[in-house]
């Protein structure tokens, strides 16, 4: 026999303080599926090396995340994930090969000694020292189940590549059969493997043969015995030179051979069908694991001193190659990984169908998980679903086998059916959701709904669910007593008087239930709960006296708060979201599957509960390639919406209705954080920071709200005044929206807008002071032109006049001529309009409508007759009518720009810009705040006036 | 606490040491609305509920006795920082730089708002470290104090509070002593001083 002596190279060093047992450890070796790379670890070491094949000589990358050694590594068929598991008792997925840490899938009270990926990768199994082998969901970390059954630590694990069953085997030598689909115990082997004992660097370990058919266990007579799939009867065994029991054996990848090491410092070659060794080597020390080159003649062998090394052509070239002819399964299995591989890609983003709900025999709990961050995958959930319910069935079929059931025969079908669509429908309509729910995690209490007011938690324990409702405001809200929800509710809605759930359908047992549960009532028991057959609950909504849920059958039901059937409606397509304010639901449906761009068609509706009318409709526009993740109604009432590439979008009727963005993440955001956004008002947009690894935030602690400036998506204005130019355009808005709203109170019923009128003016001369700035910032960089549209757009008298004194101080006469000659054509047509008007007004009364404010329309001199006689003579009727004496509100009243031109002239003078525009905003500042001066006027002095509430917390108090 | 046994020796007992540290402010997350407050001292709020703003630390603490917010604990109270001053502290002889009130405001949040600080019985072993670390400095600087100029960076409030009087009456002595004539006068006044120092009412503050 021939003595090559093999060259290793260190990839671990045995360190000390690991407690490696004298100086071995157990090390562990594998291929990628390519062989591209080569993965190390060491039970004495930490970190676990990723070698480059083809570039032995680089520095392996080295992912130091275990805080103790590695003892178990386990790669997805498809190489798309590696998992390791280490005596620190954690259970860590990585992106492979790049090797990002992904997450700790799981996590035992003992060190983990075994790993194995199921043909699929959908499925990983662990166990060690603990008393359970986990079967463990990759997709979302749940735990589809525990088998329990070795009385010592479990050393190896192995999937049946036909992925019927999982092989293990313990330190004790007791190898188990275990059914996947039951987890029951088939078969169990007493001490059939050697007893290693308490030494942990030497492992008992099993391999199934390629094909299936045999499990290979190392024997206890220096041999190894390969026992049958079904039966678990021995076939035959491997015996021959080794001189000490076996710790490490692996099958070639088409199974016709097979290499061994044993405790002799020996590796054997081994042609399992001629039950014969073909070659051997005699290495320095222990080769405690082993690797075949997925393709090509090539061993990887790892020794218990932490070096590997490469056994090239191992086979002797006259003889059939170790990868010729690799059984039919496992060719198949490799088409099917392509697929899983694309299957795989959500999971690596963090999300993946609801897997295990509805799959056969699988125990884990229902997941949602990150609906937030899904994206073109959503909506392929049933299919997602039963492909990885697969993972648990027997997926490809040996064509020696018969006993399979033309059921399965059946399923295989509908899976590769499945797997055609998947492939042709690669872009997803997104799912229906509840805004501002977070996703499911096992074992922590999850959001149902967060907004402004409060937020619905549930956690579930075994089999139901533990739901509890705060408000914010503790001092304001109802008290709400926890409740057992024996449903699985997983949507929620609640507002100030209450709160409505629902729960999908589970089953036919299981219907889906809407209830609704109010906070007070006068009467006992007023909560109801309506049941769907055949229908599911898909979003619900709630506003004042009423509640809405939207089905499966996108059916629009409107109950009332006592639980009356109001109206059912037909919506035009799939419901995604729903959000309700006061009288006001807003529906969100798909208008049709995705764009190939997979850009969501989306539509909203806006319905008017109370009058029975739909004020809105349209399409919900959406930034390219995102979807939509909150929906809902900022403090004011305006529709708002934010979708996943972070812009806030809110609703108006500007230009006949339009979607305008009021805050984009982008801009404001520092790099790694994730905005989670619960509602907005006029000014700020409130919501949740997550760093960077997470989008959505967790329930304890409890998270705090931050609050953040509304800002249009400006372009980069060679002016540099960006905050007024966004500010500029910010008020407008609202000045849009006052108008629009003494519009309706006054047409309505002729309500008092007096409020209103005053919240214009204000806004009006906040607008005029930044119109003022910016006129500065204009005339500094020389854009006259520019400087000359904003004087046109100034309301008040006084900030015209501030402006002229602005140009002045800025030696710029002619700005300055122009600047005279507006304001005079102004007051020169208001005089006119005044006269004209008078009359009108008189006969038309004070309901007269008025479009727009002296901004909103557009610039030019010509324009501004008209405008202003609209805007103005109703106003000024009105205070004449209503508090005649007061004066200064109205600024395109002639008498009022008459009396404030005295002051004007008189405080005038300075020549420096800084003052000039002082003095302009402090004149703005002084009428903005008419009431102080003029305080004899009864119901605004009151308002102005108020004391703030008596101080309870004095210092003293304490 | 070491150095507060001589309370009569400083010019301020802990407790308005203490009192004086209430003015420092701090993040709170109320869980109520209620509308701004105006006081002496400036005027803090409106408040919403969950919310973070800043106000006097007296006032957070106010409130939470009230139970309507939950207090931020300050950044140099995490464990982290606490870990590294304290190790500064044992390594150099200089003093880390902490807030001026650390021992007041840290004494105040374990004492008040023990639920809202994370690891509190580390992150209060380690405050109660880096003081004895600290006090037990300026007590061994102490015994080198010389006329020559004196600067002790980083010092916080308790610790001035301990060598206040001493400093104040060795830097008299120093003086006394390198101008002998005056000594008549300045013995008179000093007698004075300490004495004064010591029958000055003292309003005791009620114990929260």
């Amino acid at each position: 026999m021939k003595i090559r002596t093999l060259k290793l190279r260190e990839a671990h060093k045995p360190s000390p303080g690991y407690g490696a047992a004298n100086g071995s450890s157990f090390c562990s070796i594998l291929w990628d599926q390519q062989a591209r790379h080569l993965v190390t670890a060491s039970s004495s070491d930490s970190g676990i090396s990723i070698h480059d094949a083809l570039l032995p000589s680089t520095t392996p990358k080295i992912l130091r995340h275990h805080r103790d050694g590695v003892t178990a590594l386990a790669l997805s068929p498809n190489s798309t994930c590696l998992a390791s598991g280490s005596i620190d008792n954690s259970v860590k997925l990585y992106r492979f090969p790049g090797g990002e840490f992904e997450t700790n899938i799981t996590r035992f009270t003992l060190p983990i000694r075994a790993l194995a990926f199921n043909q699929s990768g959908s499925m990983l199994a662990a166990a060690g020292d603990d008393d359970g082998i986990k079967l463990i969901n990759t997709v979302d970390g749940s735990i589809a189940r525990v088998l329990k059954g070795h009385k010592g630590s479990v050393t190896g694990l192995a999937f049946d590549p036909m992925g019927e069953y999982l092989a293990s085997v313990d330190s004790m030598g007791t190898v188990l059969f275990w059914e996947l689909q039951s987890g029951t115990i088939l078969h169990t082997l007493k001490g059939v493997a050697p007893n290693t004992g308490l030494d942990t660097s030497l492992v008992n370990i099993l391999s199934w043969s390629p094909d299936g058919e045999m499990l290979a266990v190392p024997g206890l007579k220096n041999d190894v015995v390969m026992y049958d799939r079904d039966t678990a009867e021995k076939v035959f065994t491997l015996r021959g030179d080794h001189l000490l029991p076996l710790c490490f054996l692996s099958w070639s990848p088409n199974g016709k051979y097979m290499a061994t090491s044993g405790l002799d410092r020996q590796v054997l070659i081994w042609d399992v069908l001629k039950k014969q060794d073909i070659d051997r080597q005699k290495f320095e020390d222990r080769i405690c694991c082993m690797a075949w080159k997925p393709v090509g003649n090539t061993l990887a062998v790892v020794d218990v001193s932490g070096k590997y090394g490469l056994w090239e052509s191992v086979i002797p070239s006259s003889m059939k190659s170790p990868t010729d002819d690799i059984p039919q399964s496992s060719k198949k299995s490799n088409g099917l990984m392509l697929f899983e591989e694309e299957g795989q890609e959500p999971c690596s983003s963090g999300s993946l169908g609801d897997l295990g709900e509805d799959s056969v025999g699988e125990s884990g709990p229902p997941s949602r998980k990150r609906i937030r961050k899904r994206s073109e995958f959503d909506e392929d959930d049933p299919a997602e679903n039963t492909l990885d319910g697969f993972g648990l069935l027997p997926q490809r079929m040996a064509p020696k086998r018969t006993h399979y059931s033309a059921r399965e025969h059946l399923d295989k079908g509908s899976n590769e059916e499945l797997r055609s669509t998947a492939m042709s429908v690669r872009s997803k309509m997104q799912e229906a959701f509840q805004p501002g729910v977070t996703p499911v995690q096992p074992g922590k209490r999850r959001f149902l709904c967060y907004n402004m007011l409060g937020t619905i938690t549930t956690m579930e324990y075994d089999g139901y669910s533990h739901i509890e409702i705060d408000f914010h405001d503790t001092s304001r809200g109802p008290r709400v007593p926890a409740m057992t929800d024996h449903f699985g509710f997983t949507m929620a809605c609640l507002n100030e008087n209450g709160s409505v759930f629902a729960n999908p359908c589970k089953g036919d047992k299981n219907m889906s239930t809407l209830m609704y549960r109010p906070f007070s009532s006068w009467a006992n028991n007023s909560e109801w709960s309506m049941r769907f057959e055949g229908e599911e609950v898909k979003v619900v909504a709630l506003g004042v006296h009423w509640v809405a849920a939207i089905t499966s059958l996108n059916y629009l039901r409107i109950f009332t708060e006592g639980g009356l059937q109001k109206h059912i409606l037909s919506l035009d397509g799939p419901a995604v979201t729903a959000s309700g304010s006061k009288n006001q639901l807003a529906v969100v449906t798909h208008a049709s599957s995705c764009l190939p761009s997979s850009d969501q068609v989306l539509e909203f509706q806006v319905f008017d509960i109370r009058n029975g009318t739909r004020p809105s409709r349209g399409r919900l526009p959406l930034s390219p390639g995102s979807h939509l993740i909150w929906f809902g109604f900022s403090e004011e009432g305006l529709l708002s919406s934010y979708d996943s590439k972070g812009v806030l979008r809110v609703f108006t009727s500007q230009y006949g209705g339009s979607w305008l963005p009021l805050f984009s993440a982008n801009k404001t955001k520092k790099s790694d954080e994730n905005y989670w956004v619960v509602g907005l008002n006029a000014n700020k947009l409130f919501c949740i920071v997550c760093k960077s690894t997470e989008v959505f935030p967790q329930v304890m602690p409890k998270p705090i709200l931050t609050l953040l400036d509304l800002s249009f998506p400006l372009a980069s204005s060679d002016l540099g005044a960006d905050v007024l130019e966004n500010e500029f355009i910010l008020n407008n808005l609202h000045l849009f929206q006052i108008q629009k709203r003494i519009e309706e109170s006054s047409s309505d019923d002729g309500r008092d807008t007096t409020e209103l009128d005053d919240e214009a003016f204000s806004t009006e001369a906040a607008q005029d002071r930044c119109i003022l700035r910016l006129i500065a910032s204009c005339c500094n960089s020389d854009k006259l032109v520019r400087a000359t549209e904003l004087v046109k757009l100034l309301t008040l008298e006084k900030s015209m006049k501030g402006a002229i004194k602005l140009v002045t101080a800025l030696k710029l006469p002619n700005l300055a001529d122009r600047f005279n000659s507006i304001l005079e054509e102004r007051m020169l047509i208001e005089t006119k309009g005044m006269s004209e008007t008078a009359g009108v007004a008189v006969s038309q009364g004070s309901g007269l409508a008025r479009n727009g404010t002296a901004s909103e329309v557009p610039s030019g001199p010509s324009c501004i007759p008209s405008s202003s006689t609209t805007l103005s003579a109703p106003r000024f009727f009105k205070k004449v009518v209503n508090r005649g004496e007061q004066k200064g509100r109205n600024d395109h009243n002639l008498q009022t720009a008459r009396e404030v031109q005295p002051e004007v002239a008189s405080s005038g003078g300075s020549t420096e810009l800084r003052t000039a525009a002082a003095a302009g905003t402090q004149e703005l500042n002084g009428t903005s705040n008419p009431f102080l001066k003029s305080s004899s006027n009864g119901p605004t002095k009151e308002t102005t006036s108020q004391r703030p509430p008596s101080n309870p917390f004095k210092k003293s108090a304490k | 606490m070491a150095g507060q046994s001589g309370s009569q020796l400083s010019l301020f007992t802990p407790d308005e040491v203490e009192f004086m540290a209430e003015d420092e402010l701090v993040e709170i997350v109320p869980n109520l609305r209620m509308d701004s407050l105006n006081f002496i001292c400036g005027d803090y709020g409106p408040f919403y509920p969950q919310i973070a703003i800043q106000v006097p630390l007296w006032l957070a603490l106010a409130l939470k006795k009230r139970g309507k917010c939950t207090i931020r604990p300050p950044q140099w109270m995490s464990i982290d920082n606490l870990t590294q001053v304290l190790e500064g502290e044992r390594e150099s002889h200089a003093f880390q730089s902490l807030p001026f009130h650390y021992v007041e405001i840290s004494r105040l949040l374990f004492d008040h708002a023990r639920d809202d600080i994370p690891e509190i019985y580390m992150a209060r072993s380690l405050v109660e470290d880096i003081r004895d670390v600290r006090f037990h400095k300026v007590e061994t600087n102490l015994e080198n104090f010389t006329a020559s100029a004196v600067t002790w960076k980083n010092m916080a409030a308790m610790e001035v509070n301990i060598i206040r009087a001493f400093s104040g009456r060795a830097l008299q002595a120093f003086y006394r002593h390198e101008n002998e004539q005056l000594i008549p006068d300045l013995d008179r006044t000093q007698d004075r001083q300490p004495q004064n120092l010591n029958d000055r009412p003292r309003r005791n503050l009620r114990p929260r």
